[in-house]
């Protein structure tokens, strides 16, 4: 039992990034319909921003977070404005490729300016560890999850509390009939990009002390998002949050009990599953769309 | 004697005439991706060699250009790599690469132009396997993943007296070939392996996995795979609390490695062929060398990216020409005397019937964040 719960803590550590990344990605595609392959980039270049302003700039983590979250904000900014306002009128495949590009230029652009040598955030919080009963963890680890509870929570009431939260909605239910209400379509799409962008960004800063930053992690976080939408209903919020603890802990629980070469194996199995028998996802609804 | 005063009064204006711009050889390197870490380092030892040369007067009397190519640990960008450095910079040798799979492809295309390649870190059987005995067309001047698993396996089972030994590889070619001959010698030689687990290049979360390791409580653990895989299992393993002797496959020996595991490194064993402490008297030099230029200390990669270079171009010195024909029947038979910086003291590049130069690796061991032997 004890090493199963070590499992389970390993797994929602990791369920937790995956969380923090895929909702931004399914806020993107339920509100604007835009599928984002450059997400994982937000991922990546939250990460880089957050360790230079730790190590060049050497101001707390705390304020490099802040940092991050302006950043990223900024990045989803100028994302809208590739992906999302020329492409408004054209169908869904423009958009796609497009962001397809945005992830190849941003890459490359983080090649050139960071270089291929894997960085890893050294802090004092290292050093610390938690135990809680049979479950040891490093400290940073333990802020992953908690982060991720706070700001999901945080998403949660704005959505449904908030005159912003309102305005998501209503356009991710009816574009046409939103805009006739009075929503300003074209500031939600802003909002809904920034704030996903800023969540992927906000997840790469947390695993940099965690985990190494190069280039190229981007590409692979993002095809775990992907799987978690996938599982949690393109779309749901809640969905992916629960999906993306989901995926976690079978990953965890997968290299743990059977053999750590399967765990990429399991996660895509269950993609395949949903797929052919809850296309909707676990955790969505059948919607027919007339 | 007229004829003979005349042609030798003539050749010098023709040869002078004919052609004073540099030679160029070609490099192709992970320069970015996968094995980007490893490319850099390596491309440190082509430079330095290309450097030393040119300030010597080149070869032939002309200078010597180093064209690169990034391969990115790709096959296919290996394949049209090879293409562009003999076709468009038409160069007589080339200097790469670090992943086996991409040499194994690029290879034979090189063969087929008849330009020999000198490994750029590339340490998998089956490259030197896939030449043809006593016609080979890649040239590794250090003994193959074979011999490399042979020493490590030694260590294991001798040095560190294993007896439960856990296995970890990444599913490259590389990984894969090592960890499966360590396991078969280890077993041969009376250790037990526990357990094997295999990874995916990159993957970047291994808590749980080495949450069941410390379980089994091994004590030994062998990780195949390259620098930055493994750096973040043993810094992971660290922080798991799992406290076991960790030791590494080749692509662990640079300083890379260290910075990115940290105190964690402490202990950490590596088989290398080349060290800045290394009793190889040539050896020891080129790292002081190296150290005056670059203000850091040579490591295994610079070492060997500066052996398959200065090798390549005494061979064209030797063949007189710049062409790839000449430069392999050099490489064949007449390097036996030539000396090389990795190995034990008065090793040379004395090339086998599969292109191979034996010799023992040396087991080094991190102490104080640097290798010790």
């Amino acid at each position: 039992v004890d090493i199963f719960l070590q499992y389970l803590a390993n797994g929602i550590i990791i369920g937790s990034t995956y969380v923090l990344v895929a909702v931004g990605l399914t806020l993107i595609f339920g509100i604007l319909g835009v599928v984002n392959f450059a997400h994982g980039e937000f991922y990546m270049l939250g990460a880089y921003v957050g360790v230079m302003a730790v190590m060049f700039l050497g101001v707390p983590l705390f304020v490099a977070l802040i940092v991050v979250l302006g950043f990223s904000a900024l990045l989803g900014l100028g994302a809208e404005a590739v992906l999302h306002r020329p492409m408004r009128e054209r169908d869904a495949t423009s958009s796609i490729i497009a962001s397809f590009g945005l992830a190849v230029a941003l890459q490359n652009a983080a090649l050139l300016a960071f270089g291929p040598q894997p960085i890893l955030l050294r802090t004092e919080l290292a050093n610390i560890s938690v135990e809680l009963g049979p479950v040891f963890l490093p400290f940073q680890r333990v802020l992953i999850p908690i982060v991720m509870a706070v700001l999901i929570g945080l998403l949660y009431v704005v959505l449904r509390y908030t005159w912003i939260g309102w305005s998501l909605r209503a356009m991710s239910q009816h574009p046409t009939v939103a805009r006739l209400c009075g929503v300003r379509t074209s500031r939600v799409a802003i909002v809904t990009f920034m704030a996903g962008s800023a969540l992927a960004g906000v997840a790469g800063f947390l695993m940099s002390s965690v985990f190494m930053v190069h280039p190229l992690i981007g590409s692979m976080i993002v095809l775990k998002a992907f799987t978690v939408v996938i599982l949690g209903g393109m779309g749901s919020v809640t969905g992916a949050a629960l999906a993306g603890l989901l995926l976690g802990i079978t990953e965890s629980m997968t290299s743990g009990y059977l053999a750590n070469g399967l765990r990429d194996i399991v996660g895509f199995v269950f993609v395949i599953a949903a797929l052919l028998f809850r296309p909707q996802g676990l955790f969505g609804r059948a919607i027919e769309r007339s | 004697m007229l004829s003979v005063l005349g042609g030798s009064l003539a050749a010098p204006t023709i040869v002078r005439a004919q052609d004073t711009s540099p030679i160029t050889i070609g490099g192709m390197l992970p320069l970015s991706g996968p094995g980007a870490i490893e490319g850099r380092q390596v491309l440190k030892g082509l430079e330095f060699a290309v450097k030393e040369a040119n300030e010597k007067g080149g070869a032939l009397g002309r200078q010597i250009k180093l064209v690169l190519e990034d391969d990115e640990s790709n096959s296919t960008k290996g394949v049209t790599a090879v293409r562009r450095l003999i076709e468009r910079e038409k160069v007589p040798f080339i200097v790469g690469t670090y992943p086996t799979a991409v040499v194994m492809a690029a290879m034979k295309v090189a063969a087929e132009y008849k330009v020999p390649m000198l490994s750029g870190g590339s340490t998998g059987a089956g490259a030197t396997d896939a030449n043809t005995p006593g016609d080979p067309w890649f040239f590794r001047c250090w003994p193959d993943s074979n011999a490399q698993g042979r020493d490590t396996a030694d260590a294991i089972l001798k040095r560190f007296n294993g007896t439960r030994i856990g296995i970890i590889h990444d599913t490259t070619n590389y990984g894969v070939t090592l960890a499966d001959q360590v396991t078969k010698l280890i077993t041969s030689g009376g250790g037990n392996v526990l357990t094997r687990d295999s990874f995916t290049l990159g993957e970047q979360d291994f808590s749980s996995m080495l949450t069941r390791l410390r379980g089994l409580k091994p004590d030994v653990l062998y990780v195949a795979g390259w620098a930055g895989d493994g750096a973040n299992i043993v810094r992971q393993a660290y922080e798991t609390g799992l406290r076991v002797q960790f030791i590494g496959s080749g692509s662990m020996q640079s300083d890379d490695f260290i910075r990115l595991a940290g105190p964690a490194a402490e202990g950490f064993a590596v088989a290398t062929q080349f060290e800045p402490t290394t009793p190889n008297a040539f050896g020891r030099a080129f790292g002081e060398r190296f150290k005056a230029a670059h203000k850091e200390e040579a490591n295994s990669l610079n070492a060997l990216g500066f052996d398959s270079t200065n090798i390549g171009i005494e061979a064209l010195r030797r063949a007189g020409k710049p062409d790839g024909l000449a430069i392999q029947g050099m490489l064949k038979t007449g390097m036996k005397d030539f000396k090389i910086v990795q190995g034990p003291d008065g090793q040379t590049a004395a090339f086998d019937e599969k292109g191979s130069v034996n010799y023992p690796f040396f087991i080094a061991i991190v102490k104080n964040g640097r290798r010790t032997l």
